[in-house]
């Protein structure tokens, strides 16, 4: 990569041409306009729909050289040297009474124009061929770290490349954030819980100058720390407890998920995770956590109807498989060449296909988990029944004993399956001794069968390792490959995207040439780097990243940042952005103090209204559990594809049926209804209005409820507001029992019934303030 | 690439600036928080709610669209696609170049052809040929555009609805509903923009894939309004909590909230605030929308209605009400048209003639009541299912009842208002309706002109996801312009 220079391609990408163009150096300093920096991206964004490989409106295609040049009805689009005579500066700006580029679209703005004209005028330089590949296409190289003037601010690396591009920028870090809501914003993102008041107190008494870095490696070594980290794992994995589809029965597959928190929990190494998720039944002796840990391609959906063609079925799943595969390991969207190559990165259909291969060899057994004791009692059960088997193929035994017999095999089946063994789906490589191979389809349709093809990984990418076995394990090993210039980078920048809220490329999805380019390319590829020579560790990464400067930074922005920088692409303030479903149930619950710690086994069922699991064909019913099942953490409740957790939906989380890398966040007024009145967040209100009580006063009690949702105390205007409220709210309640009593979910009334009901409504207002919802 | 992207983090946002302050009108807080908008705090190009209405590509015919979706597939060759042949030739083996190498739900072996035993008869000025079981619908056959020569990729219920719906049978891609109001907002802005309104034997095959945005926001949506419980999910205040005490605990939590707005200066905080006031405007605006109590007498005459019941004729009416006060996208659905005779319950003698009782006359009176109400000409009403019937008796198992298979390669859906033209009929199948031999439409053609009476160029229409542009229309559709007006 090269060092990155204050131009106008890194500062058109981050947004901000329009409030930052009168600031940028003086022209003599400014770099020529670059075609494939600076221009072609321009192209690509607003031009290569309708002209491009796809579509060659009015003739022209500006995505090939020759052909642009050469223009399209309307004659040459560049008269290189003459932007002002050339169709293209013509028809962006709408002159000549011609219909206004890109037709339908939002006009370019006045710095795109300015490039275009500047290009052109400078003789529409344009390099032939691919000469420079994609980025992401290029190993990432160490980048040293760039000078900076206020060295004192950096605690690591990742800040040095942060504060550069602010000084470049003419921009100020923000001051620390508290600590107290600092403590909030690392425990959200490293267990996913707030913090206790306990851990808040003890925090906030150590005044040693590592205060904080302990907290970090007390976070970083809870147990919930995997429960967390698995969330964003799940959504890539699709993991689910039920089929999909119509029928959309259920699965067993919570092993799995379990896997995946123990992994986290246990840090281990990345490669190693990716090893034994996509081929750990192919690892000398594979042990049963290695088998579990194949379920990550099991998760595909599963088709049940009536007339399905299994063999379409399944490979439909393999289809599913590749293109998970590319998303989440090689940050690139390989669903594209299923039917012709990719028009836009390198790869080809038939690229496509041989990394089908690797997964066109399978077979999709379910394996057996006793415990130690279940192991026992099922053999000595099968012990039995072999012995009456022999009994009933002696010819010598009498009618009367072989009927006995007969019964007690029923009676030993129902007593095998009583021992409820849990079950999941793994995945096992076919022992035919054939290499892997499958068919190319033409134009991706299933029955339209091409040419055979054996398994290979794409061309335009590193070379599959030496040595490695054709198979998933040898594809597994090319994925972690020190070469392979994607899997890293788009690792950590998930990382980041998790951390930040929004990833150093912010399509964390797509790392081609049609996804978004990073906003720091330097330090993506020093985080990718470091992640390498860290052997892996996402742990390591993590800490490196909540330790820096830049994340312990306030999110409070001056309104002339949010003028500069309303997405915080430049990182001169800390993140903050709202929580994402799970997390949000998590905290009413921690908060209510109702939330249940248990970690792991079988998914369960929280509190839901009545009459969300309509499913043709499929009389399952939701059945709310019991006891401190009620209330476990979210990422265990039963995931139904067809129909997810209301709440979670509502709050942007996927169904679970495909790969999803990034969740798309809104804001609506559905969400404003779940935590306003979802009988599950009444039931939290109720808790949270519990612990309120016991505080001695109403002061007192407003104040810890808003200090258990937000970790800070209130301000003396906010607590007017909230004393005012209950106030209001008492009065109100004491006149009508009634109502008091049904709010808090009290039989008969007492004399207390009034008082709780107020700090209900309280407790209510305070678990849906934006300060709770939001990571700040 | 970069400006795309802020484009889409900017739809995401619910607000613009004149839009909150039109919201923050009342209640505590408020001049706290007028001084806290200050100018500055909103240089944000222009933030936009992803409901406001937007401006279509052109000229539109219609505003909103009504789509009858007749889960479980009608039998087209009992109620609009006449063949005389069948009947002629019933009890006959279908001749086999008819069905070498087919693909069947539950149809096995060679098949008989089965004749209609319902009767036929032209309706209406136009001579529209229609069956008698639906007598309602006979009367307005005047203002009908019957496409007889649809097709579909899909034979199975499910992947058929989620193909008729989304125009791709996986599940995973936005649906025509999220589509349009992604492409055009919606007019009402304390309602959803997509409504989904069910009834019929059980819920649709598809699910909630049916509606779903896929990987469009999740603010498109279809929002179903459930017929028991709260109809928009906890729309309703818990026990004991009056709206009073609502407006009370909300006024707070503005309160909170701005005060946080004036110190972070986030404007998500702006765009919250906003939420939840429109959640408590909804509170208000779903139950008035749901009674129906203060409907006449005569328009309850009209649909067949029953007030408190679950009916095809309760959500026609409410689909009514919804596009009235400006929603984009109402879609009900009723299940129950699979007609396989299995049983005598679903045969074509008692089933289908009390699918037709179900549905008919509140369809028919949807359209009559738009008319008067001079809405049909904005509101494009349509009625399908997700596939056909076979011209062949299934006889699964011997069944002595009467009833079709699933049959993807013709069937018929028809359209009211919006710019269609009214009295016609489009498209031929062959003498046994096995096959469209003249005007074929495929789904993607039907979406592509659902979209151009909406004012939008399907090609047009498109959100870049995992790398590329998509559209409703994937990569055909034509606008059938023949049935336009």
């Amino acid at each position: 990569m090269e060092p990155i220079q204050p131009n106008l391609w890194a500062i058109s990408l981050a947004g901000l041409a329009l409030t930052l163009l009168p600031e940028m150096a003086p022209a003599q300093n400014r770099p020529r306009v670059d075609f494939l920096r600076d221009v072609q991206p321009i192209f690509r964004a607003h031009c290569y729909q309708c002209h491009g490989p796809s579509s060659r409106q009015g003739g022209l295609r500006l995505d090939i050289k020759k052909d642009a040049l050469k223009g399209g009805i309307s004659g040459p689009a560049i008269l290189p040297g003459n932007a002002s005579a050339s169709l293209l500066l013509a028809r962006v700006q709408g002159l000549n009474g011609k219909p206004r580029m890109p037709f339908g679209f939002a006009p370019l703005t006045p710095q795109q124009i300015a490039i275009l004209r500047a290009w052109v005028d400078a003789g529409a330089p344009w390099p032939e061929g691919t000469a420079r590949p994609h980025w992401a296409y290029v190993p990432p190289r160490r980048p040293s770290l760039p000078a900076v003037r206020h060295r004192e601010w950096c605690r690591n690396a990742i800040d040095y490349f942060v504060l550069a591009r602010l000084e470049r920028e003419h921009l100020q870090p923000s001051p620390p954030a508290p600590k107290s809501i600092l403590l909030r914003r690392v425990s959200l993102d490293l267990t996913g819980l707030p913090p206790t008041l306990d851990e808040l107190n003890a925090f906030l008494a150590d005044r040693s100058p590592n205060a904080y870095e302990k907290a970090v490696d007390r976070l970083l070594a809870s147990p919930h720390f995997g429960e967390r980290w698995a969330r964003p794992w799940l959504d890539m994995a699709r993991y689910a407890d039920t089929n999909g589809y119509e029928k959309d029965a259920r699965r067993s597959m919570w092993p799995y998920r379990d896997w995946v928190i123990n992994a986290f929990n246990k840090d281990m190494p990345f490669n190693q995770f990716t090893i034994e998720q996509i081929a750990g039944d192919l690892l000398p002796g594979a042990t049963q956590d290695q088998l579990i840990a194949t379920g990550f391609h099991r998760n595909t959906m599963i088709n049940e109807e009536g007339g399905v063609d299994r063999e379409e079925q399944r490979w439909l799943t393999i289809v599913d498989r590749v293109a998970t595969t590319a998303q989440v390991w090689l940050g690139t969207t390989l669903q594209c060449a299923q039917c012709h190559d990719h028009k836009y990165d390198p790869f080809t259909q038939k690229d496509y296909y041989r990394l089908f291969a690797f997964f066109d060899h399978t077979e999709e057994p379910v394996l057996d988990l006793p415990t130690p004791r279940q192991q026992a009692e099922r053999s000595r059960l099968q012990a039995r029944m072999a012995e009456l088997d022999k009994l009933l193929k002696s010819p010598n035994t009498p009618k009367e004993q072989r009927d006995q017999a007969t019964q007690m095999q029923a009676d030993l089946s129902a007593k095998i399956a009583a021992l409820a063994i849990p079950t999941t789906l793994i995945m096992r490589e076919k022992q035919d001794g054939k290499p892997p191979s499958t068919y190319t389809h033409i134009k991706g349709a299933y029955l339209s069968r091409g040419e055979l093809v054996t398994a290979g990984t794409p061309a335009a990418l590193h070379p599959f390792p030496r040595n490695a076995p054709l198979n998933r394990l040898g594809l597994a090993l090319w994925l972690t490959d020190p070469h392979n210039p994607l899997t890293a980078r788009v690792t950590v920048n998930r990382l980041w995207e998790t951390l930040f809220g929004r990833g150093i490329v912010e399509t964390s999805e797509d790392f081609g040439t049609q996804g978004s380019p990073p906003t720091h390319p330097e330090l993506l590829d020093w985080l990718a780097t470091e992640f390498l020579r860290r052997r892996w560790s996402i742990k390591a990464m993590l800490r490196l990243m909540v330790t820096s400067a830049t994340y312990r930074q306030s999110s409070q922005a001056s309104a002339a940042l949010l003028e500069r920088d309303p997405y915080n692409k430049l990182l001169a303030r800390g993140p903050r952005f709202r929580m994402e479903a799970e997390m949000i149930r998590d905290c009413a619950l921690a908060a209510a103090g109702l939330l249940s710690l248990k970690i792991g086994g079988p998914s369960v069922f929280p509190l839901q209204p009545e009459g969300i699991w309509q499913i043709p064909y499929n009389a399952d019913r939701w059945v709310t559990s019991e006891g401190e099942d009620r209330y476990r953490r979210s990422l265990y409740t039963f995931w139904r594809r067809t129909s997810p957790y209301p709440q979670f939906v509502t709050f942007d989380a996927p169904s679970r049926e495909f790969c999803t890398v990034r969740r798309i966040r809104t804001t609506t007024p559905l969400q404003a209804l779940t935590t306003l009145n979802d009988p599950a967040f009444i039931e939290a209100a109720r808790g949270l209005a519990s612990r309120m009580g016991a505080a001695g006063s109403v002061r007192k009690g407003i104040g810890l409820g808003f200090r258990l949702c937000t970790a800070r105390w209130p301000t003396p205007r906010e607590l007017a507001a909230l004393t005012k409220l209950y106030d209001e709210e008492l009065q109100r309640y004491r006149q009508d029992t009634k109502a008091a009593c049904a709010l808090i979910g009290a039989a008969t009334p007492d004399a207390r019934a009034s008082e709780q009901a107020a700090r209900t409504v309280v407790a209510n207002v305070l678990l849906n303030m934006d300060e709770f919802l939001t990571k700040e | 690439m970069s400006n795309n992207d802020d484009l889409r983090q900017e739809a995401l946002k619910f607000i613009t600036r004149r839009h909150f302050f039109k919201q923050a009108t009342y209640g505590i807080g408020q001049v706290a928080l007028a001084a806290l908008l200050d100018e500055r705090l909103f240089a944000d190009p222009a933030p936009q709610n992803p409901l406001a209405p937007k401006r279509p590509h052109f000229a539109p015919k219609a505003k909103s669209v009504i789509f009858l979706f007749m889960a479980g597939a009608p039998s087209q060759l009992d109620l609009f696609d006449y063949k005389p042949a069948l009947v002629k030739y019933n009890g006959q083996p279908i001749p086999d170049e008819y069905v070498k190498g087919e693909r069947f739900a539950f149809i096995k072996g060679t098949p008989k052809l089965l004749g209609t035993p319902h009767t036929f008869a032209p309706q209406g000025k136009c001579g529209q040929m229609m069956s008698n079981l639906m007598p309602h619908l006979a009367e307005v056959a005047d203002e009908l555009a019957v496409i007889r020569s649809m097709r579909t990729e899909q034979f199975n219920h499910a992947p058929g609805q989620i193909y008729m719906n989304t125009g791709v049978q996986l599940i995973g891609r936005p649906s025509m509903g999220s589509w349009i109001t992604y492409g055009l907002g919606t007019e009402n802005s304390d309602l959803p923009g997509f409504v989904v309104l069910i009834s019929g034997d059980k819920y649709p095959d598809g699910g909630k894939s049916c509606w779903s945005s896929g990987f469009l926001p999740t603010v498109y949506q279809g929002v179903e309004f459930r017929s028991q419980g709260d109809p928009v999910l906890f729309v309703s205040n818990p026990p004991g909590m009056s709206q009073l005490d609502r407006r009370r605990s909300l006024d707070a939590l503005r309160e909170l909230n701005a005060t946080h707005l004036g110190e972070v200066h986030d404007p998500e905080i702006a765009t919250r605030i906003a939420a939840y006031e429109l959640a408590y405007r909804m509170q208000t605006s779903v139950p008035e929308l749901m009674d129906l109590s203060k409907e006449t007498p005569e328009t309850h005459a009209l649909y067949g209605t029953q007030p408190g019941r679950v009916s095809f004729a309760n959500n026609c009416l409410l689909a009514r009400r919804l596009v009235e006060r400006g929603v984009r996208f109402v879609q009900l659905y009723h299940r129950g048209w699979d007609h396989h005779g299995e049983a005598q319950y679903d045969d074509l003698l008692t089933g289908l003639p009390r699918l037709c009782r179900e549905t008919d006359q509140a369809a028919a009176a949807l359209i009559k009541d738009l008319k008067r109400r001079g809405l049909l000409d904005t509101t494009l009403v349509l009625w399908g299912g997700e596939f056909g019937r076979t011209p062949m008796n299934e006889g699964r198992d011997g069944s002595k009842w009467l009833g079709r298979d699933h049959h993807p390669r013709a069937f018929t859906v028809w359209m009211a208002g919006g710019g269609i033209k009214p009295g016609i009929s489009l498209g031929r199948t062959d003498d046994l309706g096995y096959n469209v031999v003249e005007d074929p439409v495929d789904v993607h053609d039907l979406h592509a002109t659902i979209l151009n009476q909406l004012g939008m160029d399907h090609t047009r229409l498109t959100y870049r996801f995992q790398g590329r542009s998509f559209r409703l229309t994937d990569v055909s559709g034509n606008v059938v312009r023949k049935i336009l007006a």
